[in-house]
């Protein structure tokens, strides 16, 4: 037998049938507990916290015969989850993801529904990751809007949060792939920087993206940007000199939705000169690495400052 | 017992009675007499009422009451005084109740009954009007008349303070005649049947907000209303941007009330209802203010073909389109009319009326209005006082000889009924501009020239004209273009 | 069905379908523009939801990507003929109303309107391509309907703007989709086989 209450409340448990009066003994998790607890027979927990999970039994005073047991679980009721939805794969379908913003300590359940103007539609959820499911669009180039609403529901209560959103308003691509970025050879101040559609975008020629470069020395704060209407490569005419570059990609659709989150930064020095009394052996070595550079926080719609791009 | 006699017209009286006793009863017999008529008059009747002349002074009845076999068992005789009969007008009947839904009127004709009724009593009319499903009175008139001794239908009209459509509105009327020379007794009929305006929410498929795109003055107060389906109901109702709390009129209709209302956008100030199932219902208001009186008007002709009015609006009613302050000439002379085009977002004003043969003098009034108010402002012109020529045009300067020139102008207009002050500029170089006056009979639509003399021989020279009436003058016209001449040498 | 393409229809259908959605392009920023300027001078709320209004061509449909090249310009010609004509409507309605006042609003309403008008004219020519000739447009006009109220056709007019703007959407990639190669064969797909 299953009994949850909130954290912070005053618990009496009765000792199956037994009165009032009668002789008992409260074990908690096995170990007796305090007399100072009881009331008669009753057992009473109060300003109850996390910790007091767990198994109470109660046992007839002489025979020891178990009269009650039950396993306490303390817990909250859910505060509003947060709910959010992208589509990473227009237009085939969108996404919805969702998580509560503090944990319960007890089971929760979640239910979605996705209204699209009359229209009930079927969230698959995913294997994995759990808290996501996903929406095939039924319907393009729609004015009516999506009302996603998420229904949290515990022992101890219930909460829902709800979004409405237009089709178009979601759109955000996976970031660009297997971005490279190389030296181009007797080329001091270029570096030639190629990458890929997301893998996720199902047709970049019907629903073509655009990019965003960002790229800066390692030794300087500043960004310096650059936008690609098409094409998935550019090349880099203003490098310092023997600089060692970082260099990201973000993709967005070229007419709608939102910017992608930056690519995985990859970093490269332009191309210099061999200096003349070294022996030939000096070799200027490629160095094309990948990292994440953990530090950049994931570009929100507006990219960068002056003269900033916001995803129309 | 409890014999009381009610009179509607004064000339009968109808009397009725209890009777005491529980046994069943049959006929009764009535026998009366009034000192006025000596003779007896008596007759059965199973009611317990009866219908007698009214008396002068009094009348005695004898009510007898019979068992069902016929054999009389109860028998009472009594003295109707005059003082006693209690006058009664009867229940008033409406004809008819018109709602005019533009205005929220509500006419109520009904019939004064007053042929019954000797010539000019005071008769008072109690109405009411009542509205919500809790028939919650909103206002209670009386209306006086007077009785004419014949049947006079009477009008009474009622502006609501909300549109009719939002709820229904039930009205009922009673009335109270002053019959002085009747001693009895006087008091209010009864209440007529109840007329009802219906509202959209009587109607199953009854919604919209209303009023339906109106517009009222800045400053007003204005209730709105919104009427929902059955299935439906109402989140939120606003005016502008703002949301205002709800008084609930039926179960489908809720109301809300804008106080002294500020003058609206171009394109109206948005009342809007939403409803549960996210969609939106709504109206426009039109907030602006009634024309002001035109200021500085003033008339003038510029060719003797068509008169030029301006004036200054005064301040803009910020009302636009279609509902724009409209302008009209009339001239009572000739009792012409003349509808103005006129540009609402310019601050002057301008308006062409044609010149009418033979007339000289023209007795204007402007005439200005818009959905809100009207005004007028008039003005009495003499023409030939007003003449504001055209730019001279085609001017042309041809040498007669070394020391004189010709000079030559064409103005468009029909100047016959004046003559013409023209202005001839002169210059040249560096030394001062000379004027020269002309003045000459006006044309219809012709060229005019001049002569000037002692200039200096081969000198270039720049002149230009203008024109104005000779004889009460007005304005000039504005300057020719400038035509260079040089003189020839001597 | 068309045939198979010859190589200067192919270029010249790749070069109207870019060109189309250029002008489609330009029209919907425009129309978004114009968006946010009727919401502001009508007094509107921008998130306000606006019911599937009657005579509208709604931009919304299903199975996109199953459609014919044919079927797509078809329902890009109908829809832009009657956004055609609600335009002019809006025009019109705009004049009475603000008069004066209402000038700019009327301009931009115009500017739209002219672009509605010459990629109307360019669909015909992509139709006359493949020696498809347009539809008539006796009788296309929208059917008489009872006056609307002031409110209504503010929210009309609001309607009218989200579905052209998403149709300009959806036209440019019907386009894109027109101008796509036909696996293999290198050249746009015949309009009937489009995927």
């Amino acid at each position: 037998h299953m009994q949850y209450e909130r954290v912070g409340a005053d618990v009496t448990m009765k000792c199956g049938s037994m009165d009032w009066d009668a002789a008992v003994t409260w074990t908690a998790n096995g170990t007796d507990i305090d007399e100072s607890h009881l009331n008669g027979s009753y057992l009473i927990l109060k300003n109850v916290d996390l910790t007091q999970s767990g198994q109470y039994s109660c046992y007839e005073g002489s025979s020891w015969h178990l009269k009650y047991q039950t396993y306490l679980r303390v817990g909250t009721p859910p505060k509003e989850p947060v709910l959010m939805c992208r589509s990473n794969n227009y237009p085939k379908g969108f996404y919805c993801s969702w998580h509560l913003p503090t944990p319960t300590y007890i089971p929760n359940s979640f239910n979605i529904s996705v209204i699209h103007g009359t229209k009930e539609m079927i969230c698959e959820k995913d294997a994995v990751p759990k808290n996501r499911c996903h929406i095939r669009y039924l319907q393009l180039f729609s004015t009516v809007k999506y009302k996603v609403t998420l229904t949290v529901t515990n022992a101890l209560g219930k909460n829902f949060t709800t979004l409405t959103f237009d089709e178009v308003a979601i759109v955000k691509p996976d970031p660009p792939e297997s971005v490279v970025a190389k030296p181009v050879p007797n080329n001091p101040r270029r570096l030639e920087v190629s990458w890929q559609n997301p893998s996720s975008w199902p047709d970049p020629e019907s629903f073509p993206l655009k990019f965003f470069l960002r790229y800066r020395p390692l030794i300087l704060d500043q960004w310096q940007h650059v936008e690609l209407s098409d094409g998935t490569s550019h090349t880099i005419t203003d490098a310092y000199a023997g600089k060692e570059y970082i260099i990201q990609v973000a993709a967005k659709d070229n007419d709608i939705g939102t910017w992608s989150d930056w690519s995985v930064a990859v970093h490269a020095t332009p191309w210099t000169e061999e200096p003349k009394h070294l022996t030939t052996e000096a070799q200027i070595t490629e160095t094309t690495s990948a990292s994440t550079s953990s530090f950049m926080a994931p570009p929100t719609t507006k990219i960068c400052d002056k003269g900033a791009m916001v995803g129309s | 017992k409890n014999l009381k006699c009610v009179t509607h017209n004064l000339h009968k009286m109808t009397c009725t009675w209890d009777v005491s006793s529980r046994r069943r009863h049959g006929q009764t017999d009535i026998c009366y007499t009034t000192n006025d008529f000596p003779p007896l008059v008596c007759f059965k009747t199973k009611e317990k009422k009866v219908e007698i002349p009214v008396p002068d002074s009094s009348t005695t009845m004898t009510i007898t009451t019979n068992s069902i076999s016929g054999t009389a068992f109860a028998t009472k005789e009594f003295e109707i005084h005059k003082k006693d009969v209690l006058f009664v007008p009867v229940t008033p009947r409406i004809l008819s109740l018109t709602p005019d839904f533009s205005t929220s009127t509500i006419n109520l004709k009904w019939s004064d009954n007053g042929s019954v009724f000797p010539n000019g009593l005071d008769a008072f009319w109690q109405i009411q009007i009542l509205r919500k499903e809790t028939m919650e009175k909103v206002t209670e008139v009386t209306y006086y008349s007077k009785l004419t001794h014949e049947d006079v239908i009477l009008s009474w009209n009622w502006t609501s303070d909300m549109p009719l459509e939002c709820t229904s509105h039930y009205v009922k009327i009673r009335c109270y005649i002053n019959v002085t020379q009747f001693v009895g007794l006087k008091d209010w009929s009864d209440w007529s049947p109840i007329g009802v305006i219906p509202g959209k929410d009587a109607d199953p498929s009854g919604s919209g907000v209303f009023p339906l795109d109106t517009v009222v003055a800045v400053g007003s107060d204005v209730t709105f209303c919104c009427v929902h389906e059955e299935d439906q109901n109402i989140t939120t109702m606003s005016y502008g941007s703002k949301s205002y709390p709800m008084i609930q009129l039926s179960s489908r209709s809720y109301a809300i009330r804008v106080l002294n209302a500020s003058a609206s956008d171009t394109s109206g100030t948005n009342v809007v209802c939403r409803l549960n199932n996210g969609m939106m219902d709504g109206t426009v208001l039109f907030v602006g203010y009634a024309p002001d009186i035109p200021q500085d008007i003033s008339c003038e002709t510029p060719n003797f073909l068509t008169i030029k009015c301006t004036w200054k609006p005064g301040r803009p009613s910020g009302l636009y389109g279609k509902r724009r302050t409209k302008y009209s000439l009339f001239e009572r002379k000739s009792g012409k009319n003349v509808s103005c085009e006129v540009n609402e977002m310019n601050r002057e004003r301008i308006c062409g009326f044609p010149v009418l043969a033979d007339q000289k003098t023209y007795d204007f009034i402007l005439g200005v209005s818009n959905p809100i108010g009207q005004t007028e402002s008039s003005l009495l012109v003499d023409l030939t006082q007003r003449v504001h020529p055209k730019t001279p045009e085609k001017l042309t300067v041809s040498g007669s000889n070394s020391t004189s020139i010709h000079l030559r102008w064409f103005i468009n207009g029909s100047f016959t009924e004046i003559r013409l002050l023209c202005q001839i500029e002169i210059s040249s170089g560096h030394s001062e501009r000379k004027l020269h006056n002309i003045s000459m009979p006006g044309g219809k639509f012709s060229s005019y020239t001049a002569q000037l003399n002692a200039l200096h021989p081969y000198t270039k020279y720049q002149f230009r004209v203008r024109c104005s009436a000779a004889d009460h003058f007005w304005k000039w016209s504005d300057w020719s273009r400038v035509e260079e001449h040089t003189t020839s040498e001597a | 069905m068309a045939g198979a393409d010859s190589p200067s229809t192919a270029l010249r259908r790749r070069d109207l379908c870019t060109r189309g959605i250029r002008l489609v392009g330009k029209m919907r920023s425009d129309v978004i523009d114009l968006l946010d300027t009727y919401v502001e001078r009508q007094g509107l709320d921008a998130s306000a939801s606006v019911a599937a209004v009657e005579g509208v061509p709604p931009a919304a449909v299903e199975r996109w990507d199953e459609q014919t090249g044919t079927q797509r310009l078809l329902e890009n010609l109908a829809a832009y003929r009657a956004f055609r004509a609600l335009l002019a409507q809006m025009l019109e309605e705009q004049r009475e109303q603000l008069g004066e006042a209402g000038a700019a609003l009327g301009r931009a309403l115009a500017a739209v309107l002219l672009q509605v008008s010459a990629f109307t004219y360019h669909l015909e020519e992509l139709l006359r391509l493949e020696s498809r000739s347009p539809p008539s447009e006796e009788g296309d006009g929208p059917p008489p309907r009872p006056p609307l109220s002031l409110f209504e056709q503010k929210l009309r007019g609001l309607g009218v703007l989200r579905e052209l703007a998403q149709w300009a959407l959806r036209s440019a990639r019907d386009l894109r989709q027109l101008a796509k190669p036909s696996p293999g064969t290198g050249s746009a797909p015949g309009l009937a086989e489009s995927p």
